[in-house]
């Protein structure tokens, strides 16, 4: 019999688990970065490409600063204080998250051609794209401020209170979760520079957008490839100092611990300032380029063409968003049973989640395209078929379950295992009936959110969808080009109103569980 | 309860692969054709959708766009040339059913119904057959431009009238890459580089896409700018105040006349459902098909002669066309992309 006990010895189970996990993260991009460094290119890597990475990494780098400066008040703010609408408020935070970000772009765009000439030459510039991105940032640093700000215990929040008033604990809340949004907020910087969208829009050169002009424009796969790859490491040169210097602050946050958590209290002045930060924030990355995307519905809108679009794609865009959702919180929470309780591997498995989120979606793609094509005809089942859209979407994507994995399994007591051996429960059973359903709420929670995120991706689903099965975002963007305004607009509404249903019911289920 | 959830997930993941053998393995029964399409999608599915009717067999179309956002299908297509999965492409332009050819993803097939087709729009080698066309033309804003300084030719980008007032879509992609190959086809590499410095010089902009420079000039952004034929048609059904003038082709003079660009059907190699893929391709090449591509907001020009069309699609005998061999231009168009035209854009594009 096997104990329960061996789930909290380290072992060279655990590195080898962490290894097939991420090697099935990674693997299928493998032969086609080998072929990138050892083929030959008609092209060669130039000047134009550095500045194009320096344009880039500053845009990131502001778009990231930006996000930390309102994210990081308005997400402590939410933790700590009663705002009206607290749910509803942060719910309408994530929702920009949720939508591709070449649609917010053109919200911006065609929002500026109605203001005015004034207005179309400041966002047509380095503008439009940082607002166009922010829309991707600002919510996930402000979840990542009310997550980590929810950690503080309850005697810790009435500590500070005590000392120095609300000042002391707004000082002191900021400072415990100032170093997981400084690297959530250098995080989100980092996935802007594998987003091509705004750049194009606006016509600005940006490293996404010279690494996709080599895919798409001159073919070269080998030089596409070079430039993944010089990103990738240029990245990781300028994020591993805040990796080491908050990556533990952040792996500690994330790890849940039992404790009494912070109760939010009522005070006006700090509502105040908490719903105007909200109302910022919702404004700049959710009602401008919406109203902009928008307009062109008070011609009318069309409900049949936009009905059968859905209707057509509908299906497929829940099963890719929620195939993917469990993929990779399936995944994610093993990875974090792997991990167990030792720091080291949990700032190993953080550093590698972001090098494969830094991957271009279309290298991930690619490579199951060619694995597809290389494989006998009975493979076709998993390399061409809606699974292998789930499964690249969920491999793109695994890093968040990861993480939340490793804070479900971070949160069980290990006293529960020697107390299971002691009374001798076979470890199958343990894991049956102790491990899964404490990990459960954090998979459901990864699969959600995973899946939010996954239902909003064209880049993927353009490479790998079977013919005939469409995503609804990916209708959206090949009948941008010529259809009429109103139906593109017809068709962004539908999907804006699908996203923010889902995200209702997710937050409604997470709430009837939290009572 | 969460143990109902678990396994109720881990039920749908191991349904998967069951659910999806139907899908994988579609492409090989019969009644079905897998269409990957470079054409909009809101005129390539009306066709695709009325071929259903009339033959009975099912199309799976993948659409895509000429917008600069994606790695495109002809990537896809290249990936997956060891084993396809495509019976068809049908092109937009014949650039990129020529680069299929030079990759080997395409095969030869004399459709039937190529009869009253112009051999000029199509592969000598049949790999890919040339009908209904766009061109290429000068869409000007009529609240900006009055009727006596009208555009007349390309080369009206660079007049200073304009200046700082228009614009093109990124030379790298889709219709626009056409045109500049074959800028350089027709002009020569010295004249057609003077023409896009001067374009610069003039104050002109790179946008992302033909749809964009029709948004653009449509609202008034710009004054004048380089699309297609169809764009330009969406915005006309939508009212704007834009109109549009076949460059370089007005009766009387010799300018270098107006790019036609012809869709393509292509057959590919190793197609799964190959005598599917050859109804299909018979199904596009028809009169039928090309008036319909005529009446519908696409308002293509049908290359037969004798063909009916609505008053606002000019009948493509009356153009004078920009003579290029489109063989010629993939080869050309691949040495651009990889140098003077890129760094042109990585110049122009901050």
């Amino acid at each position: 019999m096997i104990s329960p006990l061996y789930l909290e010895r380290p072992g060279w189970w655990r590195a080898v688990g962490l290894a097939v996990c991420f090697l099935s993260a990674i693997g299928f991009t493998l032969p086609l970065l080998w072929r990138a460094v050892s083929g030959s290119s008609g092209s060669s890597i130039g000047a134009p490409f550095a500045s194009a990475v320096v344009t880039s990494m500053f845009a990131g780098g502001l778009v990231g600063a930006i996000a930390l400066v309102f994210g990081l008040p308005a997400g402590v703010l939410a933790a700590l204080y009663r705002l009206p609408g607290r749910s509803i408020l942060l719910a309408l935070v994530v929702l920009p998250a949720l939508v591709p970000s070449f649609l917010w772009a053109i919200g911006w765009s065609a929002l500026a051609i109605r203001v005015g000439p004034a207005a179309v030459d400041t966002i047509n510039s380095m503008t439009g794209v940082i607002l166009s991105l922010l829309s991707l940032a600002l919510p996930i640093v402000v979840l990542t401020a009310f997550i980590t700000t929810r950690g503080l215990t309850a005697s810790q929040v009435d500590a500070a209170r005590v000392c120095g008033g609300e000042r002391a604990v707004l000082i002191h809340a900021c400072r415990h979760a100032a170093p997981p949004a400084m690297l959530v907020a250098a995080i989100a910087g980092v996935l802007t520079l594998s987003d091509p969208g705004p750049g194009m829009i606006f016509g600005r050169r940006t490293v996404a957008a010279d690494i996709l002009t080599s895919f798409s424009a001159q073919y070269d796969f080998v030089l596409a490839g070079r430039q993944s790859v010089l990103l990738a490491a240029v990245v990781l040169v300028v994020t591993i100092p805040l990796i080491v210097t908050a990556g533990p602050r952040l792996v500690d946050a994330v790890m849940a611990r039992q404790m009494h958590p912070v109760v939010p209290v009522r005070s006006t002045k700090m509502g105040a300032w908490g719903v105007t930060l909200f109302a910022i924030i919702l404004f700049v990355t959710l009602l401008l380029p919406l109203t902009g995307l928008l307009l062109p519905l008070l011609g009318g809108i069309e409900y049949w063409r936009a009905f059968d679009a859905l209707t057509r794609t509908g299906g497929n865009t829940l099963y890719y968003s929620l195939g993917a959702g469990l993929i990779a919180a399936m995944l994610g929470a093993v990875c974090g049973v792997f991990v167990g309780r030792s720091p080291r591997s949990r700032m190993l498995v953080f550093a590698a989640a972001m090098l494969v989120l830094i991957q271009p979606p279309a290298l991930i793609a690619l490579g199951l395209v060619e694995l597809g094509s290389s494989a006998p005809p009975a493979a076709d089942v998993l390399l061409r078929s809606r699974a292998t859209v789930c499964l690249a979407l969920a491999v793109r994507l695994f890093p968040i379950g990861a993480l939340l994995g490793m804070r479900a399994f971070g949160g069980m007591a290990p006293s529960w295992a020697h107390a299971a051996a002691v009374h001798g429960v076979p470890l199958r059973r343990y894991l049956l009936r102790v491990v899964l359903p404490w990990l459960a709420p954090g998979t459901i929670a990864a699969a959600l959110l995973v899946a939010l995120l996954a239902a909003g991706d064209v880049g993927t689903v353009l490479l790998l969808h079977p013919p005939g099965f469409q995503s609804l975002p990916l209708n959206i963007f090949t009948v941008m080009a010529n259809a009429p305004e109103s139906l593109v607009a017809s068709l962004c509404l539908i999907y804006i109103l699908a996203a923010a249903s889902v995200l209702m019911i997710a937050m409604l289920c997470l709430r009837g569980r939290s009572r | 309860m969460h143990r109902i959830i678990l396994m109720l997930a881990i039920g749908f993941i191991a349904m998967m692969p069951i659910a999806c053998s139907r899908e994988s393995g579609s492409s090989s029964s019969a009644g079905e054709v897998v269409v990957y399409t470079s054409v909009d999608e809101v005129f390539a599915r009306p066709i695709a959708e009325q071929f259903e009717k009339d033959t009975g067999i099912k199309v799976r179309l993948v659409p895509d766009t000429e917008e600069t956002k994606s790695t495109g299908l002809l990537n896809r297509l290249i990936a997956e040339k060891q084993r396809p999965v495509a019976d068809v492409f049908w092109s937009g332009d014949p650039v990129r059913a020529a680069i299929l050819k030079q990759e080997g993803v395409s095969a030869p097939y004399r459709s039937p119904q190529a009869g009253g087709l112009p051999e000029r729009f199509s592969d000598p080698d049949h790999h890919w057959t040339g009908f209904s066309a766009r061109a290429r033309i000068l869409i000007y804003n009529t609240n900006l431009v009055p009727a006596d300084q009208k555009p007349a030719s390309v080369m009206d980008l660079l007049d200073e009238r304009f200046e700082g007032r228009v614009c093109i879509a990124n030379p790298l992609f889709g219709t626009t890459s056409m045109h500049a190959a074959a800028l350089f086809d027709v002009l020569g590499e010295d004249k057609a580089r003077a023409f896009f410095e001067g374009f610069i010089a003039n104050g002109g902009r790179i946008l992302s896409s033909n749809g964009e420079v029709r948004r653009r000039v449509a609202a008034g952004e710009f004054a004048l700018g380089i699309t297609d034929t169809d764009d330009f048609n969406v915005a006309r059904i939508e009212g704007k105040p834009v109109a549009a003038v076949y460059p370089d082709a007005a009766p009387g003079t010799e300018g270098m006349g107006t790019l036609i660009i012809p869709n393509c059907a292509v057959l590919i190699a190793g197609a799964p459902n190959a005598d599917n893929g050859k109804r299909f391709i018979d199904y596009l090449l028809r009169p039928q098909t090309e008036q319909r591509l005529a009446e519908s907001e696409a308002a293509q020009m049908p290359v037969r002669s004798g063909v009916e069309s609505p008053g606002h699609v000019t009948p493509l005998e009356q153009l004078p066309p920009m003579t290029v061999d489109y063989d010629k231009l993939a080869p050309l168009l691949e040495e651009l992309s990889r140098g003077y035209l890129k760094q042109w854009v990585d110049r122009n594009l901050q």
